[in-house]
């Protein structure tokens, strides 16, 4: 009986103690349940989170800021040089400490449409550099327009940043017929949007009309035509890039009344004209772009550009293009210039520059014959100038490069003019400090 | 001038050449960065003293990296974009080297259990562009068609939008995915989603057979298919580097594309150039 009594205890606890597990059992299962359903919620919130934030993210990503400065330290031969290697020295000054370029550029690029501001600020002040919106066809994404301030679609060394130049500066010749680089007006361009490798791939188009005077107000009623044609030829395998095109300036300088347009082409006398409204500006330009490998030494680019044309001065002493409404009398003059620079890479951190180029304002006189009679109206305007500058390129990081650069300047003497009667001593040392973003 | 010269030649030596070619970093497409660990890592065992790192991110990502200076070697499965090549122009002097080491077939996943086997090309951009959202269009059963992509840093996103979707917009129901592996994964777990992406990737999913047009046969991406050019959605997988290679560069590069580097392609999953 007593074993019977045991017996029945003991399944008793047994069962009790199965229940309680199979309770425990439960109990765990359903708080696993719970805590994958609560994980679950938790991970879907997440995810909702996810995508709030992705898509918070990839509108600010449509806005990109960009900028860069040039700090820069100058030494010139003589006091208060005139210089195109970062503008005049002051008088009384031969080096000089300079921010030479302030950039900040604020894009929103919603893929075929795109709004662009960037502005210039140094211890000059501020300047605006590019104000444009821009869009493309949706259908084909070949063919775009642009309206704003930017930069002049004619040649190679324009649209070359400034942050990307080897050389410091442009040439003489594109700093004297686009002081700074940009105008006003409108453009169509038309980049064919194909296939990897399609010929049509290669070739490109930019061209428009414009006011002609630079980052400056409109002063007359006739529109600048400005265009390129431009082309782009790989050779992957050989490593080798043929980059170029042809550009064309057409336009005007309009004459203020009761002035003459001087054709200055004659030694001996000038011709003037009273009755035409605008003094012809026409530019025909070519430039080409060569990239290749040299074995031992590495990559190297080789570029080269030539502009002749018409080009309306204000003065005898300048053949600059003007930007502003012109006042006095205009000077017509034939130029040409061109310009060669070449860069060898020196490993993937250094660059070596060597560039020389030319500008002859005035291609119908020369030497003696410029300033000898007051009738042919020939002055410091019709000199010709060489550059030749050699200089290394030392880039730190992917921010900060340093340009060591020696620009030696040429100019051709007249012994009629007091001022130019031998070479100038105007050469220029530039050690610059950029930080890009 | 004299000084000047002399201090430009004194400034060169003082910056010196930093290459180093003892370390090879390779970045870019995630649609090759299993092929690029395995040939790394093969590379490694019989060369001891190079060290071959390589990380993914994107063909986007990998040429930005390229153009920055800050990797020698971008992997990428789409062609260098003209922009990025004026901006290795800009910085080097140069083109790039571009060097196909692998085709891939630019495969369309679907779910084991979805009915439909083949699409067109024309379905395929439909379906990607949206102006097919259900499955019975395109001769499946009366679902919502669920589109799985790529992030646009992705070199198979701009590949697949370039030459399928003729430069169209994905369409804004398309969720965009980090990684092929993580496309292959939402397609498994989801019967009526599509997605795209190397074929080396298909694990649990099948291919949709594709074809030119309505009218052509139907193929799938195999080594067969892929070479004859029968199979419609055919690409390179590139690499690029800044510069001819030399040295210890050279000797990785022309191992990839040697017998045993092309071997390897074949075991991901890709099939050899050479």
């Amino acid at each position: 009986m007593k074993k019977f009594v045991l017996l029945f205890v003991l399944s008793l606890v047994l069962v009790a103690r199965i229940s309680a597990q199979e309770d425990t059992t439960k109990t765990t299962a359903e708080d696993l349940k719970a805590k994958i359903d609560e994980l679950k919620g938790q991970v879907e919130g997440l995810n909702e989170s996810y995508l709030e934030t992705k898509a918070t993210v990839d509108a600010l990503k449509k806005i990109k800021l960009s900028g860069y400065i040039q700090a820069q330290f100058q030494s010139a031969e003589l006091d208060g040089i005139s210089s195109f290697s970062g503008g005049n020295f002051a008088a009384g000054l031969h080096n000089r400490f300079t921010i030479r370029r302030g950039r900040l550029k604020v894009a929103y690029d919603n893929d075929i449409t795109n709004y662009v501001l960037q502005i210039d600020a140094t211890e000059k002040g501020l300047g605006l550099k590019d104000a444009y919106v821009s869009f493309k066809e949706p259908w084909l994404k070949s063919f775009g327009l642009k309206a704003g301030v930017f930069d002049r679609p004619f040649g190679f060394e324009i649209s070359y940043s400034s942050s990307s130049r080897e050389a410091p500066e442009r040439s003489r010749m594109y700093q004297t017929l686009f002081p700074g680089e940009r105008d006003l007006g409108v453009s169509f361009e038309y980049a064919p949007y194909v296939p990897y490798e399609d010929f049509l791939g290669y070739f490109n188009f930019r061209g428009g009309f414009f006011a002609g005077n630079g980052v400056s107000v409109e002063v007359d009623n006739q529109k600048d035509f400005i265009g390129r044609l431009g082309f782009s030829l790989p050779f992957y395998e050989e490593n080798l890039a043929i980059d170029g095109g042809v550009s064309m300036y057409v336009g005007g300088v309009k004459l203020a009344a009761g002035k003459s347009i001087f054709t200055v082409n004659n030694p001996t006398l000038a011709s003037a004209d009273t009755k035409t409204t605008y003094a012809d500006r026409n530019y025909l330009g070519l430039d080409m772009q060569v990239y290749y490998a040299l074995p031992l030494l590495g990559n190297f680019t080789l570029r080269g550009e030539y502009i002749s044309g018409k080009q309306p001065g204000g003065s005898a002493s300048s053949s600059s293009s003007p930007t502003a409404l012109q006042t006095g009398d205009l000077y017509l003059r034939n130029f040409s210039g061109y310009y060669l620079n070449y860069v060898q890479n020196l490993g993937d951190k250094n660059q070596l520059v060597v560039k020389y180029d030319v500008y002859d304002p005035n291609t119908d006189v020369e030497g003696d014959q410029i300033g000898a009679l007051a009738a042919a109206k020939l002055g410091a305007g019709d000199i010709k100038y060489s550059t030749l500058g050699i200089g290394l390129v030392h880039y730190w990081d992917d921010n900060i490069k340093f340009v060591f650069y020696y620009d030696s300047v040429s100019n051709e003497t007249s012994s009629k003019l007091a001022a130019l009667n031998s070479d100038l001593r105007d050469n220029v040392f530039t050690f610059r400090i950029q930080y890009k973003f | 001038m004299k000084k000047i010269i002399l201090l430009l030649v004194i400034a060169t030596m003082a910056f010196g050449f930093t290459y180093d070619n003892k370390v090879i970093t390779v970045k870019g497409s995630d649609t090759m960065v299993i092929l690029a660990q395995r040939w790394a890592e093969k590379y490694m065992e019989s060369h001891p003293g190079i060290t071959i790192q390589v990380t993914g991110g994107g063909s986007g990502i990998g040429l930005a990296a390229l153009i920055n200076g800050s990797t020698d070697i971008a992997n990428a499965s789409r062609p260098m974009k003209p922009s990025e090549r004026e901006k290795l122009k800009q910085r080097y002097n140069s083109l790039g080297v571009e060097v196909k080491t692998a085709k891939d077939g630019l495969s369309v996943y679907l779910n084991e259990k979805n009915s439909v086997k083949e699409l067109s090309i024309q379905q395929i951009k439909d379906i990607y562009t949206g102006k097919i959202t259900n499955w019975k269009d395109v001769g499946g059963k009366d679902a919502k068609i669920i589109v799985y992509g790529r992030e646009n840093s992705s070199g198979t996103y701009v590949y697949f939008k370039d030459n399928v979707l003729g430069g169209q917009d994905f369409t804004s129901t398309m969720q965009s995915m980090p990684g092929t592996s993580a496309v292959v994964n939402a397609i498994v777990k989801d019967a009526n989603s599509i997605g795209f992406g190397g074929a080396a990737y298909a694990k649990g999913i099948k291919f949709a057979a594709v074809k030119k047009d309505a009218t052509s046969k139907a193929y799938i991406p195999t080594e067969e298919n892929i070479k004859s050019g029968n199979y419609p959605i055919t690409r390179y997988l590139y690499l690029y580097l800044k510069t001819r290679p030399s040295g210890e560069m050279k000797d990785y590069i022309d191992w990839i594309l040697s017998a045993e580097g092309q071997s390897i392609v074949t075991k991901v999953g890709y099939f050899p150039v050479r």
